[in-house]
């Protein structure tokens, strides 16, 4: 038997339609808190290891976002982390001496170690540190301080809306706290759509304060390691801009352009940075032969860096995979400049999973004050870091990340990266500097679990 | 004269509130073009008040969200996609589905891409017709089949624009009503533009609607006795080109561009709610001459005039 359409089916049509149309769960009442959208969750378990018994890290983030309606949008963002391990401290191995340094510390001297006699009284202007604790690095050895130790609480908050047609507001903040590093900085930015929304362009500012209150008080940048002049804690700020245009350019490419200024002024030194001075044959300079107390001087950094950067990134749909290529080019008045690539593909390998390999690129000058080591013939400049930060370096980080996507928005991801730091000046020409590579390349594995959940 | 007194929304535009009789508080705005009425059977100012700016900015809302004049609307982003696909928010999804479900029942006749061809209709009562040429020209730019809609992702091809202008005015009806009665237990009618809807029936029995006689503003032809449901109108007898002694109606055959021959020159429609109704009797025009058979078929309460 055939079933008969009935004369007025187009009518039910429109009724069951109608019916789709005005009933819930259509969300979009303009008052309805129905509009809010899910906390979204982003959750994540960091590990990062140094190779050769160096800085190890774990950190935990959590990231947690809401939409409140009509694109009001707050979020916040928590990470805790625990540092540890040997950092270096900035000395040049030596090839037959064992050296003897000082980890500022809450424990006493240890009685009757040599160096005991490197803590000298205090100068009037200068307090002197009473606890230290000491370490020795074997001949050929790179320096590191075994003793580094950091724990860091952060917590940010940011706040997005509309605020006319077209316009978008940020303000945020940004709370951070360290043994020896407290931050407190705040952030606003406006963003405007033109162009049907095929082009915004941001501007934005932030501004920074810090506070250095290194362990066993901030060392007077350029003295002598062993006179541990010391000051109170020092300070800090950072104030700085970005203005961005992004721009569709095709239905599978979205790019982004920026530029950013920013100027530090305050201490910008690390507390905890040393250089050696050696003499004509590379040696460690004899104290006995010198008006020094030690053959060791902390860094002392200028009290301004102004930087500036430009960046291009490119989203590029291809088909089902997504490639993101970025290039940022980076320069300071301290001479570093710096070249940033950036590449990574996100192929899908099912409904549910997904990997994406990335490989970044990086170059950077060395600052102008940068020395592997100084020369004790040569007067003792002004500004002067042997920090491996500020070396002159190559380094390449290779990866891939995968994840899975759960369902009802939750997906799992695991992320594995190798990187590997290459200095561009490692070795010496004088003679008992021979042989030592006194910039030894960096390799840390980073590994990384993510969870992105909504509730 | 009652009670009179503006209330706010956020909106920024004031409603008239004014106290109509004893029973009734009358609120109206101005919104989509429209003169827009809300009339309630209430004794509280200060919930009329309330309500006001609940009506105000739904209607607004929808207006700034829907409207093809505005540059920042969902509609003109779609129109300005050039062909990009475009992923939409639930109630703009729930809108297109709506369109593409009428695109089919009415077997491609009511259509949200046919607004195209008022580049070359204009329906000022004159008798500049448009060259077939012309018309014939924008054929290609018409059609929701040609619309890649794949919920929440529609792909318009470039070219083409889509226009709620068909269903949106009856939409926010609904919107309102729906958002009134969530608050307030008394009878209720929702009027904009002579679109209406209403819920509960009032004191007296039944809310008394005008239909207004062709041409003459606020003259009623017919009186009609309204207590629950919608009553929508499609045609303005103000709206025609007449050329050798043939009037054509504004109401266009999207299949080929040119006004549909025999249509009514209004028809009204008692439904449920308002978009069904509106969406019957914008229906029944399209089908010309048939207009009244169409809905007797349906089953619809209708008034047809013709000149």
């Amino acid at each position: 038997m055939q079933l008969k359409t009935p004369a007025n089916a187009l009518r039910l049509g429109l009724m069951a339609a109608t019916c789709a149309l005005l009933s819930p769960p259509t969300t979009h009442a303009a008052d309805a808190p129905e509009d809010d959208g899910p906390w979204q969750v982003d959750a994540g378990l960091l590990y990062y290891k140094e190779n050769e018994g160096r800085v190890r890290t774990i950190e935990p983030v959590v990231n947690v976002r809401r939409n409140l309606g009509d694109d009001h949008i707050v979020g916040f963002n928590f990470a805790f982390d625990s540092l540890s391990g040997g950092s270096p401290n900035g000395a040049i191995a030596a090839k037959s001496k064992i050296q003897t340094f000082a980890t500022p510390s809450g424990s006493s001297l240890t009685p009757g170690s040599g160096p005991q006699t490197y803590v000298s009284p205090s100068g009037n202007t200068y307090t002197t540190l009473a606890k230290v604790t000491l370490y020795t690095i074997q001949p050929g050895a790179l320096p590191l301080d075994p003793n580094f130790h950091d724990r860091r609480i952060s917590f940010d908050a940011n706040w997005s809306q509309p605020v006319s047609t077209n316009v978008k507001g940020t303000v945020g903040g940004h709370i951070s706290d360290e043994l020896d590093f407290d931050s407190l900085a705040v952030n606003g930015a406006l963003s405007r759509d033109f162009n049907a929304k095929n082009s915004t362009v941001s501007f934005g500012m932030n501004a920074e304060l810090d506070k250095i209150k290194a362990i066993g008080g901030t060392p007077v940048g350029g003295s002598d390691y062993a006179q541990l002049l010391k000051t109170g804690s020092k300070s800090k700020h950072v104030i700085g801009g970005l203005l961005g245009l992004t721009q569709v350019i095709s239905r599978e490419w979205v790019a982004q352009l920026n530029y950013s200024y920013d100027r530090s002024q305050g201490y910008l030194t690390d507390p905890y940075k040393i250089l050696s001075i050696v003499d004509s044959t590379g040696n460690l300079m004899a104290v006995s032969s010198s008006t020094a107390a030690s053959p060791y001087r902390f860094e002392n950094r200028p009290g301004t860096r102004t930087r500036q950067s430009l960046y291009v990134g490119n989203k590029v749909a291809l088909g089902l995979q997504t490639l993101d290529v970025s290039y940022r080019r980076g320069k300071d008045d301290w001479s570093v400049k710096s070249d940033t690539v950036d590449v990574r593909l996100r192929v899908p390998i099912s409904n549910d999973w997904y990997i994406e390999p990335h490989v970044r690129w990086y170059r950077q000058t060395a600052a102008e004050f940068y020395h592997l080591y100084l020369d004790q013939v040569d007067a003792i400049p002004q500004f002067m870091s042997a920090d491996p930060r500020l070396a002159g370096f190559t380094a390449t980080t290779i990866g891939f990340k995968v994840g899975v996507d759960l369902g009802g928005n939750n997906e799992l991801s695991l992320r594995l990266e190798q990187y590997q730091q290459k200095a561009s000046e490692r070795f010496s020409s004088l003679l008992n500097l021979q042989g030592l590579d006194l910039n030894p390349s960096l390799k840390s594995a980073i590994v990384q679990i993510g969870w992105k959940m909504e509730y | 004269m009652g009670d009179a007194g503006a209330a706010s929304g956020g909106s920024g535009i004031t409603p008239q509130v004014v106290r109509r009789d004893d029973l009734t508080v009358a609120i109206s705005f101005s919104a989509m073009a429209s003169p827009c009425e809300v009339l309630l059977e209430t004794q509280d100012l200060a919930l009329a008040h309330e309500l006001a700016g609940l009506a105000v900015d739904e209607a607004l809302r929808i207006e700034r969200k829907f409207s093809r004049y505005r540059d920042d609307s969902v509609i003109s982003t779609i129109n300005a996609s050039h062909g990009k696909p475009i992923a939409v928010d639930a109630e703009t999804s729930s809108l297109l589905s709506f369109a593409a479900h009428c695109h089919v029942l009415s077997e491609g006749r009511f259509d949200v891409t046919s607004g195209v061809l008022r580049r070359v209709w204009h329906f000022d009562g004159s008798d500049r017709l448009p060259s077939a040429a012309a018309v014939a020209a924008l054929l290609p730019l018409i059609g929701f089949d040609k619309v890649d809609w794949q919920p929440p992702n529609i792909c318009l091809p470039a070219g083409m624009e889509i226009d709620f202008g068909g269903i949106g005015k009856e939409y926010a009806v609904d919107r309102v009503l729906g958002l009134i009665t969530a608050r307030f237990d008394g009878a209720v009618l929702v009027n904009f533009g002579g679109d209406l809807a209403a819920q509960r029936a009032p004191a007296s029995g039944e809310w008394r609607v005008g239909i207004e006689r062709p041409g003459q503003h606020r003259s009623a032809a017919l009186l009609l006795g309204l207590s629950q449901g919608a009553l929508a109108t499609s045609g303005d007898t103000h709206r025609f080109l007449l050329r050798a002694g043939i009037r054509y109606s504004h109401i266009l055959d999207v299949r080929t561009g040119w006004p549909v021959p025999g249509a009514p020159a209004s028809v009204t429609v008692a439904a449920g709610t308002c978009v069904e109704a509106g969406m019957l009797a914008t229906f029944a025009m399209l089908r010309g001459a048939e207009a009244e058979a169409f809905l007797e078929t349906q089953g619809a309460r209708h008034w047809a005039l013709r000149l």
